[in-house]
């Protein structure tokens, strides 16, 4: 499934709001949640990572994985939080309606 | 606190460490973090699939298939986007980390107000100037032409070679006949125009005004790029030859003065010299072309070239100014040389036989009086250094008391660089905000200086502090901040921790090279301000000199008349009767003449012309001629130095264009045509026309005093007697009264008018006005050199007392240690001052040097004096000196306030 525009950032801000990921654990993240419907490359999503740390929503820093590897790790920044709070109720709000439209089974309000 | 913010906080794993951190500030840098971090999703990825069951290589395969688009691809996009990433957050730091220094900066000039006063009222003070000054070079030297093609206009004029660099010999006239040679056959040059410049009465609405009219070819203000504001522009229909003009365009200044800017100007009538003129048009303000007034014109109207020599007012001079629009890209070398072959060609072109030369107009405009512009310019540039020398002293000596905290800064991790910032931050805030306040002080300076403006710049009352002179104090005070701030930031982060915390209750090791540093600026200081001070004492004496210069004449009192008398002769003659009979009745009148004002040049310029020599005949260019009636030398106050007056025969005794049979001359061209000292019964002439018999010779009976006048130099001249056939509808009057000249004027301007409503009298000009605009500009340079010496002298003074107050606080203990031990007060305070007396001697040396060298480009503004004057050099060093006595004096008094029992307690 395709995503719609803009709709990454608050799918990744709404991940991150779990606790610091790095962008394999996001995207598996994503993938579970969406039964595997979501489809986003791997540099698309890298790319909305440096965009949303670019407007400070969130936060990296190197640390070492579970594995021993070397990630850069991603946190919400409260100015994410708030985005992804405000982003969210006008994305569901606009589904809602979107919803209401394409079910009406007549003409008449 | 709420959950969400809690799991803010703590927002990493409790296992997950944090190793690296990487100083994302530069590209490269960037582009490595992106190269990281793709390189370790990719591993991670890698990971994951081969533990899922993949083989090492199908899970490669799938991970590069999940990238989306080739790696080296994705590599660039990250790469980019973590730069763009990069360069963001640089800015967000570098913004937070100078709003921090500003946080500290402001805080740290709040907690000391004294000294944030000083420093920021001396930066004003310094800025301030600085711009002032700036304003009226910016628009009178660097944008003296202000309209479009300003920098295309040049003029073409001829030098007398036996008179070079005398600009009253210059002439930079020249016959019609030549013009349209080159109207002709230039190639060089896009378009030739010419303008002459008269007094006129205008009439407007019944009130009376004289003012500057140029005549001009059509074509002058289209050449000079120009559009009328109101109104059109001369068309070829519009010159009346043989005739007065009746079309004129007026300057936006007349406009809005006379007619408040009101648009329906077009088309109203005025009455110049008593005839009717239609105004057509208003042209736009900055119109400053060189003509021969300081002031530009106030009215244009149309005319043609004409070789006449009486063309009246509808044609211009037989020799007017000439103006040329360069094409464009042509050097003033190309048209000049080009100008001149074609001129070979024109036969009498020559003129008086002199060189032609080719100027560019913007250097003609004000050439004289834009020295003192430059002096002053010069003068705030020494006054900004001692500002800036001023406030580093003073941040220098808080630098020193503040090493303890930078040291304990430094420890605590900050770098030397970000302390060498912060003090550079402090700097520059200072100097902004100096600058900022320096405007202000910029706006009042200039206010003075329009004031005290001197005639030839006159264009300083146009001046306003505009964005390009607000640029120049920005780039000013920036340049300001960096240089008083880069001494302290260069020691902020010099010294070990260590040695400053463990001397730290030993006050007195400042350092020696803090200490020189400032010795050094004091110095600097009090040789900049003794500087400043020579050449205002300098022009102080000149203006002194000029005062008590022999002038040859009474100007005080006196008034100069030229009146405009239409009519027959029998009719102009009775009407100048008339104006003679009637001034003398006036109560304050004593005398009444025909003749000009003494020692502002003749009445025409210069005639060629020939003296006997032994029964031959020698030719003597420029002459210059004046004419009188008897009365002329005793209304004047001339003296006659040798000889007699001119008989009274000697006025019916000449011919038509003859000169009077018996003539004077004043001393200085007695001296230059006869030097041995045979100038009584010598015979002159006017050189006769090519082909015209001469006129009879003139013999010289009497030698009178030079005249000249401050900022004149003295005329040659030869006096010879007036007659009514001289009279070509323009007598000059010269009146002498009791009241002063200025209050005078209009009593006779009244009087004059009173004779006949048609008679006009040009501006009634006084003496005294002469006397006060012939010292105005010496006065000009003199009061403002003067007000920033006496700054600088008081900065420097003091830096010097802040030096000397310094040693003795730091010496607190050395003294106190004299003191208990038997020593004198009064020896102690002589050994602090003798150690500030060795800086004040070393400035004075330098500052005596560097005034003798700087004031060498004064001498042309110097009368009577010489640029080394001895005496004003012994006198300022004398009056620096004492100053510098007292600065050091008064701190070091506080060593007698020093008790030592205190002292050697306090450690």
């Amino acid at each position: 499934m395709a995503l719609l525009k803009g709709t990454l950032d608050v799918l990744v801000l709404k991940t991150l709001s779990w606790g610091p990921m790095h962008g394999v654990e996001i995207t598996t993240w994503l993938e579970s949640r969406s039964d595997g419907k979501i489809d986003v490359t791997d540099a698309a999503l890298l790319q909305a990572l440096h965009r949303l740390e670019e407007r400070e929503l969130i936060a990296a820093e190197w640390a070492i994985t579970d594995h021993g590897r070397r990630a850069r790790y991603y946190r919400l920044t409260s100015a994410g939080r708030a985005r992804l709070r405000a982003e969210s109720t006008a994305l569901i709000d606009h589904v809602k309606t979107l919803t209401a439209i394409l079910t009406a089974r007549s003409a008449e309000p | 606190m709420s959950p969400q913010r809690d799991r803010d906080r703590d927002a990493f794993r409790a296992g997950v460490r944090r190793p690296f951190k990487f100083p994302l500030f530069t590209r490269a840098a960037a582009r490595a973090d992106a190269d990281a971090e793709l390189d370790a999703f990719l591993a991670e990825r890698i990971d994951r699939l081969v533990l899922s069951g993949l083989t090492p290589a199908d899970a490669r395969a799938e991970a590069l298939r999940r990238l989306g688009s080739p790696e080296a691809d994705a590599r660039l996009v990250l790469r980019r986007s973590a730069q763009r990433r990069q360069r963001h957050q640089w800015l967000r730091q570098a913004a937070a980390d100078l709003r921090e220094d500003l946080r500290l900066a402001v805080r740290r000039f709040a907690h000391s107000p004294a000294f944030t006063a000083t420093a920021l009222l001396t930066l004003a003070f310094g800025i301030g100037a600085n711009t002032a000054i700036f304003s009226a070079v910016h628009g009178l030297l660097l944008a003296p032409l202000a309209f479009p093609n300003g920098n295309r206009i040049v003029m073409p004029m001829q030098e007398n070679d036996r008179y070079r660099g005398d600009s009253r010999f210059e002439r930079r006239n020249m016959a019609g006949a030549l013009i349209e040679a080159w109207q002709q056959r230039t190639h060089t040059v896009e378009d030739i125009a010419a303008a002459s410049e008269y007094m006129f009465s205008l009439d407007a609405d019944g009130t009376i005004d004289t003012l500057t009219s140029a005549v001009v070819t059509v074509n002058f203000l289209p050449m000079l790029g120009v559009e009328p504001l109101v109104g059109r522009e001369f068309s070829p229909g519009d010159v009346v030859r043989h005739g007065p003009p009746n079309v004129a365009v007026i300057s936006e200044a007349l406009w809005r003065q006379s007619y408040a800017g009101r648009s329906d100007i077009v088309g109203r009538t005025v009455t110049l010299d008593g005839r009717p003129l239609t105004i057509i048009g208003v042209a736009p303000a900055g119109l400053n072309i060189p003509l021969s007034h300081k002031t530009p014109p106030d009215m244009w109207v149309p005319g043609a070239l004409t070789d006449a020599v009486d063309g009246g007012t509808g044609s211009l001079d037989i020799s007017p100014s000439v103006f040329a629009l360069l094409r464009p890209g042509v050097s003033v070398d190309v048209a000049s040389r080009e100008l001149e072959s074609i001129a070979a060609g024109v036969p009498n072109a020559a003129g008086l036989g002199g060189r032609l030369r080719v100027m560019r107009a913007q250097d003609f405009v004000n050439a004289g009086e834009t020295r003192a512009l430059e002096v002053l310019f010069a003068a705030v540039g020494a006054l900004l250094l001692i500002a800036c020398a001023t406030v580093a002293n003073l941040l220098l000596a808080r630098a020193w008391t503040r090493q303890r905290e930078f040291a304990i800064r430094g420890a605590l991790g900050a770098g030397r660089r970000r302390l060498a910032r912060q003090v550079l931050t402090e700097s520059m805030s200072l100097a902004l905000a100096g600058g900022l306040l320096g405007i202000g002080v910029a706006g009042l300076t200039l206010r003075v200086i329009v004031a005290l403006r001197p005639p030839g710049l006159d264009r300083l009352a146009d001046v306003h502090i505009e964005p390009a002179v607000l640029l120049w104090t920005l780039v000013v005070s920036v340049l300001t901040g960096l240089s008083f701030g880069c001494a302290p930031a260069f020691f902020a982060g010099l010294h070990p921790v260590g040695d400053v915390l463990r001397r730290e209750t030993r006050a007195g090791s400042a350092g020696v090279t803090s200490r020189r540093v400032r010795a050094t600026l004091v110095v600097l200081q009090i040789a900049a301000s003794l500087a400043l001070l020579v050449a205002s004492g300098l022009l102080v004496r000149s203006f002194a000199a000029l005062q008590r210069m022999p002038l040859g004449f009474e100007p005080r009192g006196l008034l100069y008349a030229d009146v405009l008398i239409a009519g027959t002769h029998e009719q102009r003659g009775t009407i100048r009767d008339e104006i003679i009979r009637h001034l003398q009745s006036l109560r304050d009148v004593t005398g009444v003449s025909i003749g000009v004002m003494p020692g502002k040049g003749w009445l025409g310029g210069g005639v060629e012309a020939e003296i006997d020599r032994q029964g031959h005949t020698a030719d003597v260019p420029a002459l210059g001629t004046i004419m009188m009636s008897p009365g002329y030398l005793r209304v004047a106050r001339i003296p006659l130095l040798a000889g007699r007056l001119p008989d009274s025969t000697s006025f019916s005794s000449l011919g038509p264009g003859g000169w009077s049979s018996e003539v004077l001359v004043n001393r200085a061209l007695a001296r230059r045509l006869w030097p041995a000292g045979r100038a009584i019964g010598a015979h002159v002439r006017e050189k006769p026309f090519p082909g015209r018999p001469p006129a009879p010779w003139s013999t010289v009976v009497g030698v009178t005093s030079d005249t000249r006048i401050p900022g004149e130099s003295g005329d040659v001249a030869a006096y010879q007697v007036y007659t009514i056939d001289r009279l070509v509808g323009e007598v000059p009057f010269v009146v002498r009264t009791t009241m002063s000249g200025d209050d005078a004027a209009p009593i006779v301007k009244r009087a004059i008018t009173a004779v006949d409503p048609h008679i006009f009298a040009r501006p009634i000009l006084s003496g005294d006005t002469y006397l006060r605009d012939g010292l105005a500009p010496t006065r000009f340079a003199m009061s403002l050199l003067t007000a920033f010496g006496v700054v600088a002298l008081a900065l420097a003074a003091i830096g010097l007392s802040g030096v000397i107050a310094y040693s003795v606080s730091q010496r607190t203990r050395e003294i106190g240690i004299r003191l208990a031990l038997g020593a004198e007060p009064s020896s102690v305070v002589r050994r602090v001052v003798s150690g500030g007396l060795g800086l004040v001697a070393l400035g004075i040396a330098l500052g005596a040097a560097a005034a003798l060298a700087a004031t060498r480009a004064l001498s042309s503004m110097l009368y009577g004096v010489g640029a080394a004057d001895p005496p004003t050099f012994v006198a300022i060093a004398l009056l620096v000196g004492a100053i510098a006595l007292v600065a050091s004096y008064v701190p070091a008094r506080r060593a007698l306030r020093i008790d030592p029992a205190q002292t050697l307690r306090a450690d």
